[in-house]
């Protein structure tokens, strides 16, 4: 069971995966951490079939030193071709890391797969989560459908482009 | 100017009725303070000691006469019959209802305007210039790309949940007024030995706790290419910029801690990589289509010289002395830029009442081909009058008092809203303001003493700039009471530059004497045509020092 339901490309969606702890054994569709896709890497590439993994903004270790930055997407980059899914956390909806993380992995290393928002994800972001190219959205149980795509369709258009389809005012005006 | 196309109305339109939904469901208990309160930052409105304020944007300090009405009409339909023209060229309302603020924001709308992005932690109100399009040896008016900035950061998707707040200000001048420097990016334009505009661009800048005067990351960037640039600062910021601790939050600190060279190499390899992709590269009609916006208005053909204008000084001495500190030369034949300082004597700087707001909307329609400009010392000015209407100008603006004629002496100063207002106060603020400027109300002794900026901020915080005053106050706390500390030799122009502090702080009591001391220290100091902040910087700290202390 899950506390939060699925919303991918606009439909509501069962939940077939499950976040699993890095000491727990694997199941058919498991969303791992980084450090265990890092650690493992060999071994989850021979394994094949489905896998995910889940990016931290936050790093309470401060493993990249005292600035406590976030899990570097970039790092993501060589197994791309073994994710079908990554998660990004946000751990609270101030911190808009993530925001970043998602254009990096549509826009420059070309993730087709789905991306998810999980964490805390409210109302009033899903529309710019969205813009930033995640397709797929970890939902309060409580939320319709219908009060989703009212979020989406709050702002008309935009001025600039990100991951999605619209050009931005600056580049579509005039065309 | 900017106008407004349908694309620009509707988002507007739609953003209001976003927000509306906002208060409804804060209201109703749907939202919590602390959901609600990055989503009512985003639109302007702030919580502070007594009640809600609204910030208004002024998007590069330009307002057309219909919209200065509105910040009249709204200072009294909402607000008790004044605004606060603020240090980011913007207009804060101190008293709105929040229930009210949808329908105020209705109102803003219907003349283009809007709360947009003037505070929470996204890329606030572009600011500049406020002599663009007026003043000579411009490279490029400013605004043209702050227009382009204000539209490709609106709304932004990625960076709309930053560290912290982020703040851009542009100049297309040599002479820096809009202190680009203590920006998070700062923006000159140049040109290129080619004849190319370009723009020269800072990053990490900024006041606080913790000042830094930017760093040069870019000695030109391409026109075509800033968005891309700018998007590439942004984004190394976004993903490794601090979160754990809101003081260490602002890009400065990033630059900071990771080296300057460091961060240009990050910033050079993701702008290489947006570049490439071209998908920030803004289209050659999209700019000059903007630019149309600011093409020059229609100036007359004039003679440089007003015989009536000429008279109007003989016969006028106060006129005489508006002119000479605040009229400035215009790079059109017979114009001039007029100042008008909100810093009359013992006032609160940067307030204007509704019924001033109006007198000045109808002296932009009628003598200044309908613009105001908001700058960031807190005044206002008139960009294009006619040196034969100047005289007919100057009356009305002191018949409403608006005619003080002390723009960038002594009385001119900078004051946070202190402990009056704001709940993170250690000291009042504008009433010792109001002191200093009583202290110096002589405008003959003002202008004996020339340029000299006095900055003063209630606490670290530093709203007001009171790192790069020539003389800056800092109102520090000591066991509950009220005392300030004085530093010197800050600027916030071409040479900006932080203050050093002169030592330990001085009671309520003392502070008025103590920055006379530093005056006559200067006065006595200084040679034939040295200003306050030349002295300093020739004579350095000691001399100030000995006279403060002993
Ligand atoms: C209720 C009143 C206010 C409160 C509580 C407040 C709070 C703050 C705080 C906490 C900061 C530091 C932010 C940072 O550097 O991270 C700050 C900075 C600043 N505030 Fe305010 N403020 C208030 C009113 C104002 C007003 C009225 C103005 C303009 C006249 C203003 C202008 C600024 C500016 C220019 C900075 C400096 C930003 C920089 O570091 O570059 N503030 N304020
Ligand atoms: S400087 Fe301090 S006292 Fe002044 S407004 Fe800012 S936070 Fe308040």
């Amino acid at each position: 069971m899950t506390d939060y339901h699925l919303v991918i490309d606009g439909a509501t969606t069962p939940e077939t995966w499950s976040y699993i702890d890095d000491d727990a054994p694997l199941n058919d569709a498991p969303i791992i951490s980084l450090g265990r896709l890092k650690d493992q890497a060999d071994a989850l590439r021979a394994r094949g079939g489905k896998l995910g993994v889940v990016l931290q903004a936050d790093d309470p270790d401060k493993t990249r030193g005292k600035t406590s930055m976030g899990e570097d997407v970039h790092e993501l980059a060589p197994y791309l071709d073994m994710l079908s899914l990554v998660s990004i956390a946000f751990p609270i909806y101030r911190n808009g890391r993530g925001y970043s993380a998602a254009r990096v992995l549509r826009q420059e290393l070309n993730f087709t797969g789905e991306l998810r928002a999980s964490g805390d994800v409210l109302y009033d972001q899903w529309a710019m989560m969205n813009r930033c190219g995640i397709n797929a959205f970890e939902l309060a149980g409580d939320v319709s459908l219908e009060t989703f795509k009212t979020a989406l369709g709050e702002l008309s258009g935009a001025y600039q482009p990100a991951a999605d389809q619209q050009r931005g005012a600056l580049w579509a005006r005039g065309k | 100017m900017y106008r407004y196309d349908e694309f620009d109305h509707k988002l507007v339109a739609d953003r209001v009725d976003q927000f509306r939904g906002q208060v409804e469901r804060r209201v109703s208990g749907a939202l919590t303070e602390d959901q609600f309160k990055p989503l009512r930052l985003m639109n302007g409105v702030y919580l502070q000691l007594h009640a809600y304020m609204l910030r208004v944007a002024i998007p590069y300090g330009t307002l057309r006469s219909e919209q200065m009405r509105m910040l009249a009409h709204i200072a009294r339909k909402y607000d008790r019959g004044y605004g606060h023209f603020t240090t980011r060229q913007n207009i804060q309302y101190n008293w709105p209802a929040l229930d009210q603020i949808p329908d105020l924001l209705d109102e803003l709308a219907s003349v283009e305007m809007h709360a947009i992005q003037t505070s929470g932690n996204c890329i606030r109100n572009v600011t500049s210039d406020q002599y663009a399009g007026a003043i000579n040896d411009e490279i490029e008016d400013p605004r043209i790309i702050s227009e382009i900035i204000r539209q490709w950061s609106t709304f932004h998707p990625e960076f709309t949940y930053l560290p912290r707040k982020f703040k851009i200000a542009v100049t297309g001048h040599v002479n820096d007024r809009a202190a680009i420097k203590l920006h998070d990016i700062g923006i000159v334009v140049k040109q290129n030995d080619a004849g190319e505009v370009g723009y020269e661009v800072h990053v990490g800048g900024g006041q606080g706790r913790t000042p830094f005067v930017a760093k040069k990351m870019n000695a030109f960037v391409p026109k075509a290419k800033l968005l891309a640039y700018l998007e590439a600062v942004m984004r190394v910021y976004n993903m490794l910029g601090r979160r754990d601790n809101s003081y260490k939050a602002r890009i400065k600190i990033l630059v900071h801690e990771t080296g300057e060279d460091e961060m240009r190499r990050l910033v050079e390899a993701e702008f290489a990589k947006i570049d490439a992709s071209q998908m920030l590269t803004v289209p050659q009609e999209e700019i000059d289509r903007i630019s149309a916006y600011f093409a020059p208005p229609a100036f007359e053909t004039l003679p440089a010289d007003s015989d009536g204008f000429t008279k109007a000084q003989t016969a006028d001495a106060d006129f005489a002395r508006f002119v000479r500190a605040n009229v400035v030369a215009h790079k059109q034949a017979g114009y001039a830029i007029v100042n008008i300082s909100l810093k009359p004597i013992g006032g609160v700087p940067g307030d204007a009442t509704d019924a001033q707001m109006d007198v000045i909307a109808d002296l932009a329609e009628h003598y200044s081909l309908d613009e105001v400009r908001v700058t960031h010392e807190q005044n206002l000015v008139l960009p294009h009058v006619q040196l034969d209407d100047l005289k007919t100008v100057y009356d009305v603006l002191a018949a409403n008092q608006l005619a003080t004629a002390n723009l960038g002496l002594i009385s001119d100063q900078i004051a946070c809203p202190g402990l009056d207002y704001c709940n993170l106060a250690n000291a009042r603020s504008i009433p010792l303001a109001q002191e200093i400027s009583e202290r110096f109300a002589d405008l003959d002794r003002q202008y004996d003493i020339g340029e000299l900026k006095i900055k003063i901020s209630g606490c670290i915080n530093a709203c007001g700039h009171h790192h790069v005053g020539h003389i800056g106050i800092l109102g520090v706390d000591k066991k509950g009471t009220e005392f300030y500390q004085i530093s010197l030799g800050g600027a916030a122009d071409e040479n900006a530059a932080i203050g050093q502090i002169t030592g330990r702080a001085f009671t309520e009591e003392d502070i008025v004497d103590a920055i006379e001391t530093v005056v006559t220290t200067y006065t006595d100091l200084r040679t034939d045509g040295e200003r306050f902040i030349d002295t300093y910087n020739r004579v350095g700290m000691e001399p100030f020092k000995e006279r403060l202390y002993d």
